[in-house]
C-alpha cells in the first residue's frame, strides 16, 4: 500500500533534504523548529491491465458520449491529436501511454473500416517533435503506417492553410484550431495529465490552436487570474480554455476526449536513481552508497556530460487511470486521480518557501535549460502547485536551487536567446514585456521559419514563460537562486546566493529572523492544498 | 615652454608596440612619447596666429600611434617630430577662444590654386597635406611645423580657427572637434535602420548625431561597458547590447534570416564602426542589409576580411575622415557645437590631466571604458602660470 | 582369410559375463531399452543447471554471433510483450517456419524472462533420429522431440508437464520448414498444449530467413531477416484447440501483412477478414513462386536524415 504525501517537521534529528540543482544534486539541512517539508506521495498502485484498461474506457466513456466503436464508420474522416513532448517529464519508458492509447483507437478504427485517419501532434507553439520523439510517443508500428505517407505529423499553428477560425466566445477570444481536425468528424484526443493543469478543453483549445488564438488566454491579465493554474475552478487560464471548448464543440467538433493519469514512480523503485524518491531518514546503506556515487561522479563530470546522462533517464511510470468520453467528464474524473496522487493537505502559508529545482521542465526535454526556464519552472509550475492559497505568503521569500548558466540550445530555443538579451536586459516586469515587444517576436518571419521547418520554439513562446511566472512573481517578495550563475540570475531580475545558509539570511533581511520555512519536496510532483 | 613630443626613434618605438599589446596605454611610458622643454613654433607666415591651448582632448587615434598600432599608412603624411593633439580649445592671442579645425589643408599650406577637393570646400580630403609651406601632416597634432594641442603653445591659420561662443564651456568645446567627426558621418546615414559598433567617445558622439540628424527608425548599439551602455541607452540608441549579441538584436530588429555562415539576409542600411577592428568590420559587414554602408568611422587598420558578401550583397564600405562643410554651407563644427549645447555633452569629459601626468591620462584613456569613463583631455589651463 | 581373422578376433576379444552385456535367453522377452534417440528420447537432463548454464553459453557465444551474422535481424513488437512480462509465468511462442535458422533467430530474440527457460518442440524423426543429434539438439537448442506424423500422446504430456512447471515453449505449428518459401496450414499443437495448460501464445512471423538457408540448401548465404512479435493470445474459456488454432494462424498471418505493408494496413484487412494467407495461392508451382516475388528484395527502409539535435 503505498503511503500518502505528508509534512514533516524538522527537528534536530531530521537529516539534510535533498535538493534537486539542475543536473546536480544538493543535501541542505533545515533550520530546526520552524522548518517544514511537503513530502510527495509514493507511487500508486499502477493499473494491472492498462491495455484492458484501455479497451474498457473506449467501450464505457464517461458524460453524455457514445462508445468509440458506435462512432467509427466506414467513410469518415478521423483525427487523433496526441499531446507532444512536453509530456510526460521526464519522458517514459516504451511502450508510452500514447502508443497503447492510440494503438486501441486506431484497431477499433481498422475494425470499422475507416480509411480517412490522419495523427496530430498537438504542440501548439512548441518545437516540431523528431522522428525519434515520434516514435517514441507513438511507437514504431504507428509511425511506420502513417509518418511515410505524411498522415501523421506535428501541428503548424502558422500554416495558415491549414488553421480554420471556429468563431469567437463571448468575450471575444477567437477561437482557431488545425482545420483537418476542425474538419474532421471526429478528433479523438489522446491525452497525458502529469499535472491537474493538462487536459480538458485545454487539450484542443490550446494544443491544436493558432498564436491568434493562443494569445487570449496566454497573457499577463489572464495568468495572473489564475490562482493557480493548477486548479482549473480558480484558473483563468481555464476558463477561457473552457469557453473556447463550448465555441469548439457548438462548431460542430465533435471530440472524443482520452485522458491518462501516471503515478509518481518518477526514478523507479530500484535502479540508480531510485534514492531520489525514497524519504531521506528510509535510506539504506545501499541508497547512500549510490547517492554518494552518484553524487561525486556528478560533481566531476562536464554539464554536457552530466545533462546527457540525466536526459537519457526514462521513467517507470505506472498508468493510474484511462477515462474517455466527453472531455468535461472526463477532466473531472482525470483531476480526481491526479489528486489522489499528488495532492497534501498543508496547515497554513509560510514565509519563506525553498524548491530544488530539477534538470527538466516541459519545454527542455532533450535540451538546455536556459535561465527563463528556470524561472518558468521555479515561478510558474512549481509555485503554482497549490489549491487553495499559495504555499508561501504575500511578499514571502521564494528560494530555488537550480546552477542557472547562461546557455540557450540554439535550434530549440532561438527567441529565448534574443528575449534574454534584448527584453529582460530592458526591463522584467510582465505587463510592460507584453505591451512593448510580443508583437514583435510572435510576428518576425524568422522565428516563424524556424519554427515551421526546424526544431524551434516559436518567437512568443519565451513571452509564455515569463508570464506563466507573472502570479509567482508578482506574489513573492523576493526571489532568490541558490547557486545560480550570478549574472544570469541577475538578469532575470532575481538575487544569486552561493548557499542555502546564504538565501535564508538574505530572506531573513525581508520576512524577518524567525521566518517559517517549507520545502517543497519536489519532483516527485507534489501539490500543496493549502487550507 | 612644455610639450609633449612624439620623436622618430625605431626602438622606443619598438617598445611602445611591444607595451602596448600587453597593456594598452603602456606605450606612453615606453615608447617615443616624452614631455620635454622645447622652443615654440615659429609661425610659418604672417598671417598664422599663436594659440595656447586651453583644454586638449586625447583621441584613440593618438592612442593608437602611443602604442604603435597605426599603419605605416601615415608613414609620409606625417613629420617628425610632433606634438600629438587635435582636439582643441584655447585662447589666442586677441584673447578670443576657439576651437580648432586641425586639418592642414591648402589655405594653410600657402598652395593657391588650391586643389579641386579644397576648391569643393572638402578640406578634409585635401590633396596636398604633405607638400606646401608645412612639413607633411594632415592635421596639427601630427605635423612638425604647428605645434599641437598637447603642449603650451602651438601656431594655427586663421582658416583653422572657429570661435567658441560663451556659452560653450571648455569642456563643451573641447568635443567640438570629435563630436563633429560623428557628425560628419552621421550626415550620411538615411533613415532606415542603424547600427553603432562601439560604445567609446567615438560611438557615442555618432549615436547622438544619428539620432538628431539621420533619425534613424532603429538604432541598434553595442556597448561593453555598463557606463557606456547608460550612455548609449540616454543619447539615443533603442537597442543596446553587448558586442557579441549585435548580429541577434541587429535580426530581430530588422525581422531578418539568418544564413548558417552567421550571415544577416536583411540587415541595417547603416552599419558604423566606431572601433576599426577587424572583427568590428566584419561584424559590420554580417549585419549590413544588401545595397547597404559601412562607413568606416573609427580609424581602421591592416586587417584580414571576407569582401564576398560585399560584392554580392553589393555593400558600400565607406571611410569617414574628419568633417567639411556641407551642402547647406554649414560647418560640421557648427552642427556639432549645436549638438554639444543641445544635449549637454560636455558631461561626457570625465577627467583632466596636467601634462605631467601625461603617462596616467593615456593610461586612463586607452581604459576609458572599463574605468566608467569617455574622455579624457589634458587641461593647460593651470600650466599657463608656469611659463 | 579376412573373415576368418575377425571371426577368430572377435571370439578371443570377447569378455566373458559379467565384463560384457548377457545374452538373452530364447523364450524369454527383453524389458524395453531406454529409447537413446527418437520421439522417447528423455530430455530431462538437459534442463538441469549445468546443462542450462553450457546452454546459454552456447546460446551467447555461438548461435548470437552466428545469427547476427547471417541474419542481421530486425525484432519487432516486443514492446507488446512488456506486460506479459511483467506478469511472468510460461508461454508459447508460435512461430512460421522457413529454414533451420529460425530456431536460433528466435532463441536469441526471445526477451529475457523467457529466453532462459525455454523449450523448443523439435521433429522427432529429424532432430532426434540419432543419439548424437538428439543430444545436441536437447543441449544446444533445449528441444524436446515432437512427432509430427501423428498425435503423441506422450510428447504432449512431456510439452503440458514442462508448460505447467513454469518453461515456455517455442513450436512451429507448421510442423516443418516451407518448402517452397510459402506457409503451410498450422497444425493443432500449439493451440492443444495451450487451451491444456492455459497458456497465452505469443505469435511469431519469421522473415527473411527462407533467403539465408532454405529447405534443400546446404550452405547458408547472408540477408536481413525480421522478427515480428504479436500481441500475446488468450485462450478463452470456451476455446476449444481447433479454434485457437485458427486464431493463431490468423494472427499470424496479420503479423505477415504487417511485416510486407505496415500495421494499419494490415489491422484493417486482419478486421475485414482479408489478410493473405500464408500458404499462399492454391495454383501451380510456378504461379506460387511467381507470386512470392523476388526472393533476393532487400527491405528498403525509408531513411530520412535528421539533424543531431
Amino acid at each position: 500500500m503505498p503511503r500518502p504525501g505528508f509534512v514533516l517537521d524538522v527537528d534536530r534529528s531530521t537529516p539534510p533534504m535533498l535538493f534537486h540543482h539542475g543536473e546536480s544534486l544538493r543535501l541542505e539541512k533545515l533550520p530546526v523548529g520552524r522548518s517544514r517539508v511537503l513530502y510527495p506521495g509514493e507511487p500508486l498502485d499502477p493499473l494491472d491491465d492498462p491495455e484492458g484498461a484501455i479497451r474498457h474506457a473506449l467501450a464505457n466513456p464517461l458524460g453524455d458520449c457514445q462508445p468509440l466503436r458506435a462512432l467509427l464508420r466506414p467513410g469518415m474522416k478521423l483525427t487523433i491529436a496526441f499531446d507532444d513532448i512536453s509530456l510526460p517529464l521526464p519522458p517514459m519508458r516504451r511502450p508510452d501511454v500514447r502508443q497503447r492509447v492510440i494503438e486501441a483507437v486506431l484497431d477499433l478504427a481498422a475494425e470499422a473500416g475507416v480509411d480517412d485517419v490522419h495523427l496530430i501532434a498537438a504542440l501548439a507553439l512548441h518545437r516540431r517533435m523528431t522522428e525519434a520523439e515520434l516514435r517514441h510517443a507513438v511507437g514504431d508500428r504507428v509511425y511506420d503506417a502513417f509518418a511515410p505517407h505524411g498522415l501523421l505529423y506535428n501541428h503548424d499553428a502558422e500554416d495558415p492553410d491549414n488553421l480554420a477560425l471556429l468563431g469567437s466566445t463571448p468575450h471575444g477570444e477567437e477561437v482557431e484550431i488545425n482545420k483537418r481536425a476542425a474538419e474532421s468528424d471526429l478528433l479523438v484526443y489522446v491525452n497525458i495529465n502529469i499535472v491537474s493543469m493538462d487536459g480538458g478543453h485545454k487539450s484542443t483549445a490550446t494544443g491544436l490552436a493558432s498564436y491568434r488564438s493562443l494569445r487570449h488566454h496566454h497573457n499577463v491579465a489572464t495568468m495572473r487570474q489564475s490562482t493557480s493554474f493548477m486548479d482549473r475552478h480558480t484558473s483563468e487560464l481555464h476558463h477561457s480554455n473552457w469557453r473556447m471548448g463550448k465555441v469548439i464543440r457548438d462548431a460542430g467538433v465533435k471530440v472524443f476526449q482520452i485522458e491518462t493519469t501516471i503515478n509518481n514512480d518518477t526514478f523507479g523503485a530500484s535502479g540508480p536513481m531510485a534514492v531520489l524518491q525514497k524519504r531521506e531518514w528510509e535510506w539504506t546503506a545501499r541508497d547512500r552508497a549510490s547517492f554518494v556515487a552518484m553524487k561525486a561522479g556528478l560533481d566531476h563530470l562536464p554539464l554536457k556530460a552530466r545533462r546527457k546522462i540525466f536526459h537519457s533517464w526514462q521513467a517507470p511510470y505506472g498508468i493510474t487511470s484511462v477515462q474517455a468520453g466527453e472531455v468535461e467528464a472526463v477532466h473531472e474524473s482525470t483531476t480526481e486521480n491526479i489528486f489522489r496522487q499528488q495532492l497534501v493537505e498543508v496547515d497554513g502559508q509560510t514565509d519563506i518557501l525553498t524548491m530544488g529545482l530539477p534538470y527538466i521542465c516541459p519545454y527542455n526535454v532533450n535540451s538546455v535549460m536556459n535561465p527563463i526556464l528556470v524561472m518558468c519552472l521555479g515561478l510558474g509550475y512549481f509555485f503554482n502547485m497549490y489549491r487553495g492559497r499559495p504555499l508561501v505568503r504575500e511578499g514571502g521569500v521564494l528560494i530555488m536551487s537550480h546552477p542557472t548558466p547562461w546557455e540557450f540550445h540554439p535550434v530549440h530555443h532561438p527567441s529565448y536567446i534574443d528575449f534574454f538579451e534584448q527584453v529582460l536586459a530592458d526591463t522584467t516586469d510582465p505587463a510592460e514585456i507584453e505591451a512593448r515587444y510580443e508583437k514583435q517576436y510572435a510576428e518576425d518571419e524568422w522565428y516563424r521559419h524556424l519554427y515551421r521547418t526546424s526544431y524551434a520554439y516559436h518567437g512568443v513562446h519565451p513571452f509564455y514563460m515569463w508570464y506563466w511566472g507573472c502570479h509567482g512573481l508578482a506574489h513573492a517578495g523576493k526571489v532568490i537562486i541558490v547557486g545560480g550563475e550570478p549574472r544570469a540570475v541577475r538578469r532575470l531580475g532575481f538575487t544569486a546566493a552561493s548557499t542555502l545558509q546564504d538565501a535564508l539570511e538574505m530572506a531573513g533581511d525581508v520576512v524577518g529572523r524567525g521566518a517559517t520555512i517549507t520545502h517543497l519536496h519536489n519532483p516527485p510532483l507534489v501539490m500543496a492544498d493549502v487550507t | 615652454m612644455k610639450a609633449l613630443v612624439f620623436s622618430r626613434k625605431p626602438a622606443r618605438y619598438a617598445a611602445a608596440m611591444v607595451a602596448g599589446s600587453l597593456r594598452p596605454g603602456r606605450g606612453a611610458r615606453y615608447g617615443p612619447l616624452s614631455l620635454r622643454d622645447v622652443d615654440p613654433p615659429e609661425l610659418p607666415g604672417p598671417e598664422w596666429l599663436r594659440l595656447r591651448p586651453r583644454l586638449s582632448g586625447i583621441c584613440g587615434s593618438d592612442l593608437a600611434t602611443i602604442d604603435g598600432r597605426s599603419s605605416r599608412y601615415f608613414e609620409p603624411i606625417v613629420s617628425f617630430p610632433f606634438t600629438p593633439g587635435h582636439e582643441i580649445v584655447g585662447d589666442l592671442e586677441d584673447g578670443r577662444r576657439a576651437v580648432v579645425i586641425p586639418v592642414l589643408h591648402c589655405a594653410a599650406r600657402g598652395i593657391n590654386p588650391p586643389c579641386d577637393m579644397c576648391r569643393a570646400g572638402r578640406i578634409n580630403l585635401c590633396e596636398r597635406v604633405a607638400f606646401g609651406d608645412l612639413e607633411p601632416g594632415l592635421q596639427c597634432g601630427f605635423c612638425e611645423s604647428t605645434g599641437g594641442g598637447w603642449g603650451q603653445e602651438m601656431v594655427v591659420h586663421p582658416s583653422q580657427v572657429v570661435e567658441v561662443p560663451d556659452a560653450l564651456t571648455d569642456e563643451q568645446a573641447v568635443l567640438v572637434e570629435p563630436v563633429a567627426c560623428a557628425v560628419h558621418a552621421a550626415r550620411r546615414v538615411g533613415d532606415g535602420p542603424a547600427a553603432v559598433i562601439g560604445a567609446g567617445a567615438l560611438g557615442l558622439f555618432t549615436i547622438a548625431a544619428l539620432r538628431s540628424l539621420a533619425r534613424p527608425s532603429v538604432l541598434v548599439a553595442t556597448a561593453k561597458h555598463p557606463e557606456q551602455r547608460r550612455w548609449a541607452k540616454e543619447l539615443g540608441a533603442d537597442v543596446v547590447c553587448a558586442p557579441g549579441e549585435l548580429d541577434r538584436a541587429v535580426r530581430s530588429a530588422t525581422s531578418s534570416f539568418v544564413l548558417d555562415n552567421g550571415q544577416l539576409t536583411s540587415g541595417v542600411g547603416a552599419a558604423v564602426d566606431c572601433v576599426g577592428s577587424e572583427e568590428s568590420l566584419a561584424q559590420a559587414i554580417r549585419i549590413v542589409g544588401p545595397g547597404g554602408t559601412v562607413h568606416m568611422v573609427g580609424m581602421p587598420g591592416v586587417t584580414t576580411l571576407d569582401l564576398t558578401p560585399v560584392w554580392q550583397r553589393e555593400v558600400a564600405l565607406r571611410g569617414a575622415y574628419a568633417y567639411d562643410e556641407h551642402d547647406d554651407r554649414t560647418h560640421d563644427f557648427a552642427t556639432a557645437a549645436g549638438l554639444i549645447r543641445e544635449l549637454d555633452l560636455g558631461r561626457l569629459v570625465s577627467a583632466t590631466y596636467p601634462l605631467a601626468r601625461y603617462e596616467d591620462a593615456v593610461d586612463h584613456a586607452a581604459h576609458a571604458g572599463v574605468r566608467g569613463a569617455v574622455k579624457i583631455a589634458f587641461d593647460l589651463r593651470s600650466e599657463r602660470t608656469a611659463r | 582369410m579376412a573373415p576368418l581373422r575377425s571371426a577368430v578376433s572377435r571370439r578371443l576379444l570377447r569378455l566373458p559375463f559379467p565384463f560384457s552385456a548377457p545374452t538373452v535367453p530364447g523364450g524369454v522377452e527383453a524389458p524395453p531399452r531406454r529409447q537413446r534417440a527418437g520421439a522417447d528420447y528423455d530430455t530431462t537432463w538437459a534442463r538441469r543447471y549445468p546443462a542450462r548454464l553450457a546452454r546459454a553459453a552456447i546460446v551467447e557465444t555461438v548461435a548470437r554471433p552466428a545469427v547476427a551474422a547471417l541474419a542481421r535481424p530486425e525484432r519487432h513488437g516486443l514492446d507488446r510483450l512488456t506486460l506479459l512480462a511483467e506478469a511472468g509465468g510460461p508461454v508459447v511462442f508460435a512461430a512460421n517456419h522457413h529454414s533451420h535458422v529460425d530456431t536460433p533467430l528466435l532463441v536469441t530474440s526471445i526477451p529475457d524472462p523467457w529466453r532462459h527457460k525455454l523449450f523448443v518442440g523439435a521433429a522427432a524423426d529429424y532432430f532426434f533420429r540419432t543419439p548424437a543429434t538428439s543430444a545436441l539438439s536437447a543441449l544446444a537448442l533445449g528441444a524436446i522431440p515432437i512427432e509430427r506424423a501423428k498425435v503423441g500422446r506422450r510428447s504432449a504430456d512431456r510439452a503440458a508437464a514442462l508448460l505447467s512447471d513454469g518453461w515456455s515453449m517455442l513450436i512451429f505449428p507448421e510442423g516443418g520448414r516451407s518448402p517452397d518459401g510459402w506457409g503451410q496450414p498450422f497444425r493443432g499443437g500449439a493451440a492443444y498444449l495451450a487451451v491444456r495448460c492455459g497458456v497465452p501464445v505469443v505469435p511469431v512471423h519469421i522473415d527473411g530467413t527462407g533467403r539465408i538457408l532454405r529447405k534443400g540448401r546446404k550452405l547458408p548465404k547472408p540477408a536481413t531477416a525480421r522478427v515480428t512479435f504479436g500481441p500475446p493470445l488468450f485462450p478463452g474459456p470456451g476455446d476449444d484447440s481447433r479454434r485457437f488454432g485458427a486464431v493463431i494462424e490468423r494472427a499470424v498471418a496479420a503479423l505477415a501483412d504487417e511485416a510486407t505493408t505496415d500495421w494499419w494496413s494490415a489491422r484493417r484487412r486482419a478486421h475485414a477478414g482479408e489478410s493473405p494467407a500464408l500458404v499462399g495461392p492454391d495454383a501451380p508451382a510456378w504461379r506460387r513462386a511467381w507470386a512470392l516475388g523476388d526472393p533476393d528484395r532487400r527491405r528498403t527502409r525509408q531513411r530520412r536524415r535528421w539533424p543531431e539535435l
